[in-house]
């Protein structure tokens, strides 16, 4: 308890507070950019936070993280263009709002229900920290394989209609992640004797190869304005008043969206539909969703933000995502030497209520910038998106060459970019790929070490054992309801569009 | 419809032969070097089969649209014009990518991207001057302050121009 005060000294010392608001900043102009996201945010911090003090790179990172969710909203609401995949199912009902003039009751209702989602998600964090401790300290590298490998089959089961789709694209990440020396004995694996490639691909070429390249290339492609109109209409405390009056809507979104986020693989980034299905589902009188229903807007709200407190949790405490910008948070701490796992809740635990600390005021200090710049940033959407590519093109480049001051980080990126660009156009999923990329180290690191040390026999401790049930049964689960797993919202919004 | 089918099914029969690659370049590998990566691809290998034959099975019978729809996780694409020149498109940006890397490997990275910028606002994004000028030299104004700030480096060119220049 004391190291939960002492952290909070922490966060108030004032660099501390300005690198948070740097990052709440930084977090709500990439959010409003379309396509770009937390992971793309967090990868060109990564060069950033080299040799920062890890508190410090907390703020920063942490502050990022936790406004995406909140300025997402803007390009969702304004233009029907995603975000970032954490806010596809706001366009649902947003962008129909928008367009009847009503944007500002809109993102007044998404602010204040990503305000209270976020304060949740820090909230449960907090609670769940002396309840995991024993769990996480019982963990040796078995169980720790196990979970990352339950990881996995969850980024199948929740990859929607195409598990097989969902397991391959964590296979890519894999493959490239074995690039390079092997942890365990001196081994240069796929190289194609290139020296380039024997250190492994960096997570910043990655993250941005795979994630902020497509998004530019499909971007220009398409080659219009990001928005036709910047007029917000009316109804901003109407927004407020909505999302007050729908408090239980915001409390289970926010439920849904810690316990989804929580899930190890790719819980996170499905949230969004999933609250909405919930929502959906739950209400009697659904005609008017897909049409402007305010309950449209705050369930994937509310439950987007507080999964960053959910995602934060098996990130910390085990070293496997939750989510794809959980997984870039997670290379920021092996940067800053901070090892995931048992010593988070043993000798670094005030780096967690940090942690905690940051992320429930970069909520309220995110919620609070975008209520007050919401008109000079709506004026932002209206900039063609050429007058953005040539800068996020300087940015990504200066960026990757960080990673290894080499010739190879350009040439990486583009082909890592292609790589990107193909798997979006032909739905192969990305953050699964990324995620898979992550804990590639991890798992090879667990697998070795378990084989070393148990020959065979890990494969019969009893924690290895519960988690094989766990993976069988929600593997097996998955195909067996792999209809109603995919369509939690995309059946009901199907069925909106069949109206 | 029927090439871009085929551009779609490349692209899985490249994940094959990438995985086939794993499995094979692997089985000479030191014992603890060789588990993981080994066994990995051969799964992988096995799946992007199966996936392949799905693929193939949607295609007879005409079950497939142009794109699969993408899964829950990732941004689905949704393009209001013929995949052709969606193609087309590809391969122009690709292509000036590849243009302003010859240019970083010969004058240098800082005044690479300036000109890049100027000549982006004003070619392709129909910019007035002033504002490709001023776009340009914020460019250059950005680099020079993160590289002076945040200790950061860029590729230096064949000419060796001195600092923020090169």
């Amino acid at each position: 308890m004391e190291a939960f005060y002492q952290s909070l000294n922490v966060v108030l010392n004032p660099s501390h507070l300005m690198l948070l608001v740097g990052g709440v900043v930084l977090g709500l102009c990439v959010g409003i950019l379309p396509g770009l996201g937390g992971i793309v945010g967090m990868t060109i911090l990564l060069p950033v936070i080299y040799g920062m003090d890890p508190h410090n790179a907390f703020a920063l990172l942490i502050g990022m993280v936790a406004v995406i969710p909140t300025s997402d909203t803007f390009p969702s609401v304004m233009m029907g263009i995603p975000g970032s995949s954490a806010s596809q199912a706001t366009i649902m009902d947003g962008y129909p709002l928008a367009r009847k003039g009503e944007a500002a009751r809109a993102l007044g209702s998404a602010f204040t229900a990503s305000l209270i989602g976020g304060l949740i998600g820090a909230t449960v964090l907090t609670l769940i920290i002396p309840i995991a401790r024993p769990l996480v300290l019982a963990f040796g590298s078995p169980e720790l394989f196990m979970l990352a490998v339950l990881g996995m089959s969850m980024v199948g089961v929740l990859s929607g209609n195409q598990p097989i789709k969902g397991i391959i694209g964590a296979g890519i990440g894999l493959m490239l992640g074995a690039i390079g020396d092997a942890p365990a004995v001196t081994e240069y694996r796929y190289t194609f004797g290139i020296d380039y490639l024997m250190d492994g691909v960096s997570l910043v070429i990655v993250g941005l190869g795979l994630f902020a390249f497509p998004e530019i290339i499909d971007l220009l492609i398409k080659g219009r304005p990001i928005s036709e109109t910047a007029e917000l209409g009316k109804g901003w405390l109407d927004g407020v008043k909505d999302t007050i009056r729908h408090k239980f809507i915001v409390l289970r979104c926010s439920i849904i969206g810690v316990v989804i986020g929580f899930i190890p693989g790719l819980g996170g980034s499905v949230v969004d539909w999933i609250a909405y299905g919930h929502i959906i589902q739950t209400s009697k009188d659904r005609e008017n969703f897909g049409k402007g229903d305010i309950r449209g807007v705050i369930a994937p709200e509310s439950a987007n933000n507080a999964k960053e407190g959910g995602g934060l949790i098996p990130t910390f405490l085990f070293g496997i995502p939750g989510s794809g910008s959980m997984a870039v948070f997670l290379g920021g701490l092996l940067i800053l030497g901070i090892q995931p796992g048992p010593s988070m809740v043993t000798e670094n635990v005030d780096l967690l209520y940090t942690a905690i600390w940051s992320l429930a005021l970069a909520n309220i200090i995110g919620a609070g910038l975008a209520l007050v710049l919401s008109k000079p940033i709506t004026k932002l959407t209206v900039v063609p998106f050429s007058y953005l590519a040539p800068f996020m093109i300087l940015i990504i480049t200066f960026a990757c060459y960080q990673a290894t001051y080499s010739w190879g980080d350009l040439i990486a990126l583009l082909l890592v970019g292609i790589l990107g660009w193909l798997m979006k156009q032909f739905g192969w999923p990305r953050p699964a790929a990324l995620i898979g990329f992550v804990l590639a180290g991890n798992l090879e690191q667990y697998l070795f070490i378990s084989v070393q040390r148990y020959g065979l026999d890990w494969l019969t401790r009893p924690g290895v054992l519960i988690m094989v049930v766990i993976i069988v049964a929600s593997l097996s689960a998955s195909i067996v309801y792999q209809k109603k797993l995919k369509t939690a919202g995309q059946s009901a919004v199907e069925d909106i569009a069949k109206k | 419809m029927a090439r871009l089918m085929t551009i779609k099914n490349l692209f899985s029969l490249f994940l094959i032969v990438w995985f086939a690659y794993g499995v094979w370049e692997a089985r000479n590998y030191a014992f603890l070097a060789k588990i993981f990566p080994f066994y990995i691809s051969l799964v992988l290998l096995v799946f992007a089969v199966i996936s392949i034959v799905i693929e193939v099975r949607r295609i007879v019978d005409r079950a497939d649209d142009l794109h699969d729809a993408a899964s829950g996780s990732d941004l689905s694409v949704d393009w209001d014009m013929p995949m052709t020149v969606v193609w087309r498109r590809f391969g122009t940006y690709v292509g000036i990518i590849l243009g302003v890397y010859v240019f970083i490997y010969l004058i240098g990275y800082p005044l690479t991207m300036s000109l890049f910028i100027l000549l982006f606002y004003r070619l392709i994004a129909k910019a007035k001057w002033v504002a490709a000028l001023v776009a340009g030299c914020a460019g250059f104004g950005f680099l020079a302050l993160a590289s002076h700030l945040l200790g950061m480096d860029w590729p230096e060119g064949l000419l060796a121009l001195p600092w923020p220049l090169g």
